[in-house]
């Protein structure tokens, strides 16, 4: 029954559940941060409630992550193609230059194009977390060993079959590699949202930051951190899955 | 029947392949062999459309391949490589499973062709069908290999160097293995090698590349003894009247003999022997276990004391073995002729050193 596999998720699911616990319990954040620095009047930022930033954050990071597969992946797989074999290094340099860029570049670049809120923080993150994901899923695909591939040819599979069959599985955890880092570097680049009014838990740092008040910033410094371990144990759940010989077999009691 | 005519493949300025004409009839094993990079690989790929020769054709039953969708020509021509390329996400039997799933069997069926696979190639079903390749030695690997190109129980199959990537020891067993497959099977097969004894042990035909030509195609009996030029002199080396008794089984030169039982008595020894100087000697089951010489008897207090023993596993050939076999059970013991026994180690008759020499002379082809 305790097989490691099992008790990867059902210690998972604890943390999560612990998480929700923790941030939906607003009085004990309260009295904590009230002990911790007595000097401020207000220690938790009035806007929302935890429970409501971290949701609130979880969507921004969500929706720029998705789009980062969405575009990332196929992008990916587009380079390693015949077709797009030429386009590879410009799409690699082009993908680690939009790394470079400073996220606040980026938002004070959007902002003038897409207005406040919402859609230029959700570019910003999506850029930034482009580059981890694509070079990931080229590296993956790449490295699918020839032989494999010779005999998925030789076998009768068309060019799709082999990429869905063979090449996606076998890069399959290199591919998750990227994504968790990216959502990782997600997690943490969503804060500057709050700046143009994203919302999520930059708010209570912003709002922190400006007022002079420590109990704020430690408020969504705090869930932020936890947030991005949980979603780095999750995709490192997710990458074992893939492994090429899971452990499945119970080990002896 | 697969042919080759005139076929060429040219990369830039080099001639991988150059204007090579080549007929494999049906059921027969054509061993492509030759120095790296002669070319064998790129005759083997062409055959299944993983090449496109540059001029010439290529036709396999009679119809050119280059009307025949390339997906659909290689699900009908098994195809096993020498570093294998097993899928490493999927388990033993998802890897044989493939070319019949593209071919749309039902799922019983596949299952069913799965397990007899494995047993076909020797491995337990139960103890390696779950198993993912990772889980696999060498031998293993490449076993499933052969599996994986059986498996839609194609009519060619295209190996190259199948058996390159494992210990000699290995390598061996499953020549040994994929001979009586081979022989229950008959596939055609074109078979690409490096090595010589591979080539002799397995080869109906061996084809010799020279940097893209094919500069000799014939039996290896021929091969051996008839060189088509000093490149194939050289590359089938000095000792190939010996390599040729390794094609010739010991099956058609095994003589009577007389046998002598361990417990006989003096009168049932002499009738026995009739005459000749030299007995085997069995026991109570038939297996020999040494020989006794005449001229020993008299001064013998009993049979047992005139018996010379010997091991039956060190002078006995069986009756599957080959000249080269029997040859060298003989240097190695310092005789002029052996036992054979069956396959449950009984005495059949003898092979004597003269026989070898007079098949090496009928043999010259
Ligand atoms: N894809 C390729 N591009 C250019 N040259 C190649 C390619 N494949 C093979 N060659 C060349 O063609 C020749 C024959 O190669 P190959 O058929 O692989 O030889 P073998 O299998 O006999 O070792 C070699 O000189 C090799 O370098
Ligand atoms: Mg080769």
């Amino acid at each position: 029954m305790s097989s490691p596999r099992f008790r990867r998720w059902a210690l998972l699911a604890l943390l999560a559940a612990g998480f929700i616990a923790l941030v939906s319990a607003m009085k004990l954040w309260e009295v904590s941060l009230a002990f911790l620095f007595p000097q401020e009047l207000q220690v938790v930022h009035p806007r929302a409630t935890l429970l409501v930033l971290v949701w609130e954050h979880i969507q921004l990071v969500a929706v720029s992550s998705a789009l980062t597969l969405l575009i990332g992946i196929p992008l990916g797989i587009w380079v390693t193609r015949p077709g797009g074999k030429e386009l590879q290094p410009v799409v690699a340099s082009v993908t680690s230059f939009g790394q470079t860029f400073p996220p606040v570049a980026v938002l004070a670049l959007a902002v003038p194009l897409l207005g406040f809120g919402l859609l230029p923080t959700v570019v910003a993150l999506f850029l930034y977390g482009l580059l981890p994901v694509v070079r990931n899923t080229i590296a993956g695909l790449n490295a699918v060993p020839n032989d494999v591939l010779e005999a998925a040819y030789g076998m009768g599979m068309s060019r799709f079959q082999a990429l869905l069959r063979v090449e996606i599985p076998v890069a399959a955890r290199a591919i998750i590699a990227g994504i968790r880092v990216s959502v990782v570097i997600n997690i943490g680049t969503a804060m500057i949202g709050a700046v143009i009014g994203a919302g999520g838990l930059g708010s209570p740092i912003i709002a922190g930051l400006v007022q002079d008040n420590i109990a704020y910033i430690v408020e969504g410094a705090a869930p932020a951190a936890m947030l991005a371990i949980l979603a780095d144990q999750l995709l490192a759940n997710v990458e074992k899955e893939f492994a090429h010989a899971p452990d499945i077999i119970a080990s002896p009691a | 029947m697969i042919r080759l005519e005139h076929v060429s493949k040219r990369y830039g300025n080099t001639v991988a392949v150059d204007d090579v004409s080549l007929e494999i009839e049906t059921g027969l094993v054509c061993v492509l062999i030759g120095p790296s990079g002669c070319g064998k690989t790129t005759t083997l790929r062409m055959i299944n459309r993983l090449m496109e020769p540059t001029s010439g054709r290529i036709l396999v039953g009679g119809r050119d391949i280059s009307t025949t969708r390339p997906e659909e020509l290689r699900r009908s021509i098994g195809y096993a490589i020498q570093n294998v390329g097993l899928f490493p996400h999927m388990t033993v039997a998802a890897n044989i499973s493939v070319v019949p799933g593209l071919l749309h069997w039902d799922k019983k069926r596949i299952a069913r062709r799965v397990e007899e696979l494995l047993a076909l190639v020797g491995l337990d079903p139960y103890a390696h069908a779950a198993k993912y390749p990772s889980q696999l030695s060498g031998g293993e690997a490449q076993r499933v290999g052969v599996a994986r190109a059986l498996a839609a129980d194609p009519p060619i199959l295209l190996m190259d160097e199948p058996f390159g990537a494992v210990d000699p020891m290995t390598r061996e067993r499953l020549q040994t293995q994929f001979a009586s497959i081979q022989q229950a099977l008959k596939k055609t097969v074109i078979l690409v090698t490096h090595d010589l004894d591979e080539a002799i042990r397995l080869a109906d035909r061996i084809a010799i590349m020279e940097s893209g030509r094919l500069v000799q195609y014939d039996t290896p009996e021929v091969m051996l003894a008839r060189p088509a030029n000093k490149f194939v002199h050289d590359f089938v080396g000095a000792d190939h009247a010996l390599k040729r008794l390794s094609r010739i089984k010991i099956g058609g030169y095994v003589k009577p003999a007389a046998t002598v039982r361990v417990n006989a008595s003096a009168q049932e020894i002499a009738s026995a022997l009739g005459g000749h100087r030299w007995g085997w000697v069995v026991d109570e089951a038939g297996r020999p276990v040494g020989w006794i010489d005449a001229r020993d008897l008299p001064s013998a207090a009993s049979l047992s004391e005139a018996i010379v023993r010997a091991d039956t596993d060190e002078i006995a050939v069986a009756r599957t073995a080959t000249l080269r076999e029997a040859l060298s059970r003989m240097l190695g013991n310092g005789m002029k002729s052996i036992p054979v026994i069956d396959g449950q180690g009984r005495f059949l008759g003898e092979i004597t050193l003269r026989d070898i020499e007079t098949a090496t002379a009928e043999a010259e082809p």
